[in-house]
């Protein structure tokens, strides 16, 4: 006769398909979830302990190091978080260039996020279209900024490169074949029959659920909470006439459908910088000095917090980072994961809630 | 008893996050709150969470509070959603159990402050048990 016990699998550190090695321990009977537990510390880097003592010149370099995918977003936290501190104005055209940037950032890092979905429930065709995609979001960043990943090009006061009128020519026309494809994969993963099997209804996140882990992001968002969006709190974004989109569902299929919705909102923002972006100077200087603050952003993944205190110089003394994987990942492993009727939906349910490793183990 | 050939002792990096700017502030705060030795909270949180609830304390710890603010008179007094769920120090059920004798307590005659610092007294013994 066939008997049920209970087990504990498993899943990582290292996984076929994650990006960074975790290691999610998971309470089965059968197939059948009952509750996980997640072991960290295989690439703790200890950058905010590296951070404290060194000048902000330093430690602007070291912010967007933090993490690979979301870079921009830690360096833009992090030199508004001075210039909070400061009191050091950013004049338009630079605020503009800023959430150009940011959102490229944002789009590469959701079309990124989705590859992996898509490759983790074996539609790998629909995940290399998505990685193709990517690449132009790439190619404009790396156009713009003059590099793909570490940027640094946001500074106090400013930004580091203008927009040149070719470059902007370049940047609308990529953007309607982004548009276009994303629109194209969005439908072949709305309608696909087997994508709806692996993800509509499974690793189910409730609104109740995503308040108690503090998810965010695009996470919270599929579970039906859009004030989780910091865009709302930014004064550039604000003048955009920003409003964030969110889903109801809560599960896999929300998640990756809230990041395609995102991606194309992300779009739509580019372009309004682009028609409004006016003429004028793109760094209007500024030195920062001391004070201590909690600062804000809506990364990729969510709200991303600097906690800051600098003296005179400059100089960081004090320094601590809460990125949005580490709620988002708990409020995967506690909530989502709990419950899952199969063991093979782990690790695409982990998946849909985007987690980076690097972010968690800063 | 078995066990994964490869499982580490996770205390040296459970200590590294708990020592953290924030992380440290909240011990300090809660160890405060109940009246038990910083240390100990340190060891009871390390032997309790895994690691991933650990980093997630700070918010969770913040977020408990802005619901705790709003609660009713002798649950926001006692903290009981803090403690039980941003924070789950103890379990759901101990904590009904704490709460409905609070309220019996209070109930019968005695003053609210003096049940809820009775019931505090639970709270902590449940702990450090």
């Amino acid at each position: 006769m066939k008997r049920t016990v209970d087990v504990s699998i498993p899943v990582g550190p290292v996984h076929p398909c994650w990006k960074e090695p975790a290691r999610v321990k998971c309470e089965t009977k059968g197939e059948y979830v009952l509750s996980a537990e997640v072991e960290l510390g295989y690439m703790k880097k200890g950058i905010e302990r590296i951070m404290r003592g060194r000048p902000w010149q330093e430690v602007m370099f070291l912010a967007e190091r933090v993490c690979g995918i979301c870079s921009v977003i830690h360096n833009m936290v992090f030199i508004e978080a001075l210039e909070a501190i400061s009191s050091i104005p950013v004049p338009d055209r630079a605020a503009l260039l800023r959430v150009v940037v940011n959102e490229l950032d944002r789009m590469q890092s959701h079309i990124l996020a989705n590859f992996s979905y898509c490759y983790t429930i074996e539609h790998e065709t629909l995940g290399m279209y998505l990685l193709d995609v990517r690449e132009k979001v790439m190619d404009e960043l790396e156009r713009i900024t003059g590099a793909r990943v570490t940027c640094a090009y946001i500074v106090p006061g400013g930004v580091r490169f203008d927009l040149r009128a070719e470059d902007a020519l370049h940047l609308r026309a990529n953007l309607a074949a982004i548009e276009e494809e994303i629109t194209r994969y969005m439908g072949m993963f709305e309608n696909g029959p087997l994508i709806a099997l692996r993800s509509r209804e499974i690793g189910i996140l409730t609104r109740e659920a995503a308040q108690e882990a503090c998810a965010v992001g695009p996470t919270a968002r599929a579970s039906g909470m859009p004030e989780t969006d910091r865009r709302l709190r930014h004064p550039t974004y604000q003048k955009l006439g920003f409003t964030p989109v969110s889903r109801e569902e809560g599960d896999n299929y929300a998640r990756i459908m809230m990041r395609f919705q995102e991606v194309l909102q992300s779009i739509a923002l580019i372009r309004m910088c682009l028609d409004s972006l006016p003429e004028g100077p793109i760094r209007g200087g500024g030195i920062p000095g001391a004070g201590e603050i909690a600062y804000s952003g809506e990364a990729p993944r969510g709200e991303l917090s600097y906690f800051i205190k600098t003296d005179a110089a400059g100089r960081v003394l004090d320094i601590a980072i809460q990125t949005p994987s580490i709620m988002n990942i708990e409020a995967c492993c506690h909530y989502m994961l709990k419950g899952v009727a199969s063991l093979a939906d782990v690790p695409s349910t982990f998946v849909s809630s985007d987690p980076c490793i690097a972010c968690t183990e800063r | 008893m078995s066990g994964y050939l490869y499982e580490k002792d996770l205390s040296s990096m459970k200590y590294a996050i708990l020592t953290s700017t924030r992380h440290d502030r909240m011990v300090r705060e809660i160890a405060d709150d109940l009246g038990i030795p910083q240390l100990r909270l340190r060891r009871y949180i390390m032997d309790q969470f895994d690691m991933l609830l650990m980093e997630n304390l700070p918010a969770r710890y913040e977020q408990g509070k802005r619901l705790t603010a709003e609660a009713p008179a002798a649950e926001r007094d006692l903290k009981t959603h803090l403690y039980s769920r941003a924070v789950p120090l103890i379990q759901e059920e101990q904590m009904e159990c704490i709460f409905s004798r609070v309220k019996e307590m209070m109930e019968n005659g005695m003053p609210e402050k003096e049940a809820v610092s009775a019931g505090r007294r639970l709270i902590r013994e449940a702990i450090l048990a």
